[in-house]
């Protein structure tokens, strides 16, 4: 049995047009142009990551959100997980640029972090 | 009257790095006016990826690019007034400036446009129809999401496959939307492979290409959109009109250089790119007045748009601080299947940095610069797409004895 | 369900009931106005050209040439004492050919035993001189033609009439009209106003709510008239309103262009007879033909230009292709219901009068004692684009909030939206916002500002903002 799946790749304006097709438990990479292309397919197929971005709510500052990502890409699968946890979670202004949110935020292995300055509200 | 050195209209990535590079050419007396609530201009509210690739070599969100240099202009004691708008402008560079800290007058040596763009709006193509709540532009609704935290609709259809649509696409269905479809008007998208990829594939949205939306329905809230495909000459076939139901449309339909005060100080200006004729100094026809960033030309990269900034700072420095001026000997010109070139004007004296781009997707061809009929240089593309500015490195030696550059696009 | 009883209830918000509300607020009777939209002016009365006529094109003796030319000679004070711009532009109609010269003159003559004033023919040089930008070679001009900012005057009336006393219901349909023991009842399904008499102007659904009291002679039929705003850079292409020939074939005016008391152009409007009594949408074809026929009087102007579309519906008494053009109908039906019928152009121009009509047919059933404290005057809300600089930096130094520019394609300060929001009607819609502001009508369409607006009703705790009043809120939740 193998299965195919189909995808464009990335890595440069090319774009090529990439097949990966699993055989007997191995992933063979077809119709890449470099060797870059081909990482990028496998990786792709096997295990996707994507960085997320997103808001986390703020208490108290002097806007109601503040900018976060996670410090590394993640598991494409993980980011619904991820986001229900962001969702639920507010944090107190004020807020530092680069700061560490969640340390290992649902075991992906990437912190969230603060990609904003959020200063307390001004009264 | 206050008098300063330099003023920096508009603190966005442009413009802060005219700013600072015109502290480290030796000019003293600067102020950034920013009419938002904080510098960083149109990156506060960009918290996706992909900043800073080309100058910090690394993917930074919005905020955290903008921080880099808010934090240099902070440690270089640069003098700022956000929430200050500058209303008018005139040719010997008395700027006024509504801000809450008072009605300011001020005489500048030098000044650097760095406004950025505003958004084409559904009246402005014209999409018939009724006119609900609910018809949004992308950086409008992400000014809403991302900064004000609140949820524009449900239901979303989405007109223009630009890369700002396709990241909203993503942002939305994210935060529980659903995006029914991203419509775009070409037969292919402008946007980045890797956000057709990551904005729609991701999310199974689907990328309807040369469709748009025809008319606008919903008495009080947008209630449907009917959508058709469109033919070779991009007119709508009737007979495959069909309606889609939501209740939010997000435009994603072109940028235009914000240049209202350049116009009023009777810059020259380009028809094609929307900002003013510069020089290779990005100085406009006017004396002492530069221009950089979006408000000069649309950018796809903020990192461009910051040295062009840079370049504008520089100069508007040296003109501040030694009088020296560039010339507008030269011109230079869009051939064929080039849609824009900037710098309008170039003195043939020095290095020479082109930006150009073309007018459709081109495979496997040829950008050439010629002077009249002879060739000065020829660069081979594998591909070439409207939606990436191609910079084209022209030495001294290359330009120095011609009497102007046009550039095409040739087999 | 909350009842409440007056004298008179007026049906409808617009031009005429704000203007026949302030009229009998100068007498002591309670009124009320129950309008269906959540503002004033949300039917014709804030979609049409903003022209004050002269009425010398009406049919002669119609009431549409008398009361407007009344209306006419009124509007001076009416502007002066309610702080409402008015502008005397001149109306040019343009010719080419020796013919169309020929049919100018007749028209003069016409004109002119109409009683029209100061009627010219100009020819090339002349027209030139006046109008650089438009394409012809002679041109009919009459002097008298004059604009108003048609929002401004209705806000005006009303704002005055509800000083005066005056309750304005919004967001009340009326759905049942009832007489019982000499009191109609009108029934919106929220409120319940009762009222000695009642007044119908409610514009293009005057017909649905003559039937309700009962009367269903009067069939109305909608006529939408589209049109298209130019952006303020075109401004200069024009000083006074400028029509074609008048088309022969089609009939009507044709499309002309129009200054605005705001600095723009608007081109139209164009007249089509539709079935739905609610459809203001705009149609491809019509924006089409607008941009053509502009283009024909103004070469220069370009679609590009555009930064606006809207439409109106014209309250008819005829119907489609009937060559007589219908009058107004002021009818006073046994109870007291008074019948305000096919009030469409010269409608804004006419209005005062019409208001007046429906005080004496008032006056012959209620004492008319007059009211004391009645005070004619309104002021005009403080434009900070319009300023002077000294009077800029006075005004900031006051208020901080005069120092923040929200809407920056019209200049429009948090101090003035501020301000519009504790407007006596109570309305905080954003097109509230942007009829008394002007905050939203620049070539960005708010796009920049809608943002920061809902900044400020956060700020001031005000919960929800709409477009329009409800089911058309801008969000639908906070993301958090």
């Amino acid at each position: 049995m193998s299965k195919l799946k189909e995808l464009t790749c990335i890595v440069c304006p090319q774009g090529c047009r990439i097949k990966a097709i699993k055989k007997s438990g191995k992933h063979e990479i077809e119709g890449h142009g470099c060797k870059r292309g081909s990482e990028y397919a496998l990786k792709e197929t096997t295990n996707p990551e994507r960085t997320l971005t997103t808001s986390i709510k703020v208490i108290d500052g002097e806007l109601p959100l503040a900018s976060v990502k996670t410090s590394k890409p993640i598991a494409k699968k993980k980011i619904k997980e991820v986001m229900k946890k962001i969702k639920a979670i507010k944090i107190k202004a004020p807020v530092q640029h680069g700061a560490i949110i969640i340390k290992n935020i649902c075991n992906t292995k990437a912190d969230l972090i603060a990609t904003k300055k959020i200063n307390k509200k001004r009264r | 009257m206050m008098e300063k050195d330099l003023v920096v209209i508009g603190g966005g990535p442009a413009g802060l790095a005219a700013a600072l590079k015109a502290r480290e050419k030796g000019l003293k007396d600067i102020l950034i006016v920013e009419r938002g609530d904080h510098l960083g201009g149109i990156l506060n509210q960009c918290i996706h990826d992909g900043f800073g690739v080309e100058i910090f070599k690394q993917a930074l969100t919005g905020p955290e690019y903008a921080h880099r240099y808010i934090e240099e202009v902070n440690e270089g004691n640069i003098e700022c007034i956000t929430n200050a708008t500058v209303t008018e402008l005139s040719k010997d560079r008395i700027l006024k400036i509504v801000s809450p800290m008072g009605f300011l007058k001020i005489k500048a040596k030098a000044v650097v446009l760095t406004t950025g763009c505003r958004e084409r709006t559904r009246e402005m193509i014209k999409i018939p129809g009724t006119r609900p709540a609910g018809v949004y532009t992308a950086g409008c609704v992400q000014n809403l999401m991302n900064l004000g935290g609140r949820m524009p609709g449900k239901k979303v259809v989405i007109l223009g496959s630009g890369d700002i649509g396709l990241i909203m696409a993503r942002r939305l269905t994210l935060e529980g939307a659903q995006v029914l479809a991203v419509l775009e008007l070409l037969p292919y998208s402008n946007g980045l492979k890797r956000n057709i990829v990551q904005c729609l594939e991701d999310y199974d949205i689907p990328l309807m290409l040369s469709h748009t939306v025809v008319e606008i329905k919903g008495a009080k809230r947008l209630a449907s959109v009917k959508i058709a495909r469109v033919d070779e000459n991009l007119k709508p076939i009737k007979a495959s009109e069909r309606m889609l139901k939501c209740d939010t449309l997000l435009l994603s339909v072109g940028l235009i250089p914000e240049n209202e005060l350049a116009e009023k100080a009777g810059v020259e200006m380009d028809e094609k790119t929307g900002g003013p004729c510069v020089n290779e100094f990005n100085e406009t026809s006017v004396e002492g007045i530069y221009a950089a960033g979006n408000a000069l030309q649309v950018h796809d990269l903020a990192d461009w748009a910051t040295l062009e900034g840079e370049n504008a700072g520089l100069h508007a420095a040296e003109y501040a601080i030694r009088g020296v001026r560039g010339n507008r000997k030269l011109k230079t010109a869009a051939g064929n299947g080039v849609r824009q070139l900037v710098p309008q004007y170039y003195s043939g004296k020095q290095d020479l940095l082109l930006t150009l781009r073309v007018s459709k997707p081109e495979k496997n061809k040829n950008l050439i610069i010629r002077d009249g009929d002879r060739m000065i240089k020829k660069t081979f593309h594998k591909e070439l797409i409207p939606s990436e500015m191609i910079r084209l490195k022209m030495t001294k030696e290359e330009i120095e004895n011609t009497g102007g550059l046009t550039a095409d696009v040739e087999a | 369900m909350p009842e409440k009883t007056y004298d008179v209830a007026i049906i409808g918000a617009g031009v005429v009931g704000c203007s026949v509300a302030r009229e009998l607020s100068r007498f002591k009777l309670s009124i009320a106005v129950v309008e269906k939209e959540s503002d004033v002016a949300e039917g014709a009365s804030g979609a049409n050209s903003g022209v004050i006529h002269t009425g010398f094109k009406e049919p002669k003796l119609s009431l549409k040439a008398l009361y407007c030319s009344e209306g006419n000679r009124r509007f001076p004070e009416i502007a002066r004492e309610l702080d409402v711009p008015y502008k005397k532009v001149g109306t040019y109609t343009v010719g080419e050919t020796i013919e169309d010269l020929k049919k100018l003159e007749k028209l003069k003559e016409a004109g002119e035993a109409a009683g029209a004033i100061g009627l010219r023919i100009l020819e090339e040089k002349e027209l030139k001189q006046r109008e650089p930008h438009v394409k012809g070679n002679f041109a009919l001009l009459a002097p008298e033609g004059g604009i108003t900012d048609p929002h401004e005057y209705t806000i005006a009336l009303a704002e005055n009439a509800a000083q005066n006393g005056v309750i304005f219901y919004f967001n009340n349909e009326v759905k049942k009209i009832k007489r019982k023991d000499g009191l109609y009842t009108l029934d919106s399904g929220k409120t319940k106003i009762k009222a000695k008499i009642v007044v119908n102007s409610a514009g293009v659904q005057a017909g649905k709510i003559a039937e309700l009291a009962g009367n269903r002679k009067h069939a109305v039929n909608a006529c939408r008239g589209e049109y298209l705003v130019l952006d303020k850079k075109t401004s200069n292409l024009i000083t006074g309103m400028i029509y074609p020939m008048p088309p022969e074939k089609t009939g009507g005016i044709g499309v002309h262009l129009t200054p605005t008391i705001g600095g723009n152009i608007i081109i139209g409007p164009t007249a089509e007879y539709i079935n739905c009594l609610e459809d203001t949408s705009t149609t491809a074809e019509r924006i089409s033909e607008l941009v053509d026929g502009a283009r024909f009087l103004v070469p220069e102007i370009n679609p590009k230009h555009v930064i606006h579309e809207y439409s109106g519906l014209r309250a008819k008494t005829v119907k489609a292709g009937e060559a007589n053009k219908g009058d107004f109908i002021i009818e006073e039906n046994p109870g007291m219901f008074i019948q305000l019928i096919g009030i469409e152009s010269p409608g804004l121009t006419a209005a005062p009068v019409i208001a007046d009509k429906v005080r004496e047919i008032v006056g012959r059933h209620l004492k008319l004692e007059p009211n004391k404290k009645f005070n004619p005057k309104r002021n005009k809300r403080l434009k900070f684009s319009q300023l002077s600089d000294a009077e800029k930096e006075e005004l900031i130094k006051k208020n901080p909030d005069y120092g923040i520019v929200v809407c920056r394609c019209e200049q429009v300060t948090k101090g003035e939206i501020i301000e519009s929001l504790r407007n006596p009607l109570g309305v905080g819609t954003l097109k509230g916002i942007r009829i008394r502001t002007r905050a939203g009508m620049g070539r960005c369409q708010g796009s920049f500002c809608m943002p920061k607006i809902m900044e400020i009703f956060r700020e001031l705790n005000i919960k929800e903002l709409t477009l329009k009043g409800c089911e058309s809120s801008i969000c639908v939740r906070d993301l958090r």
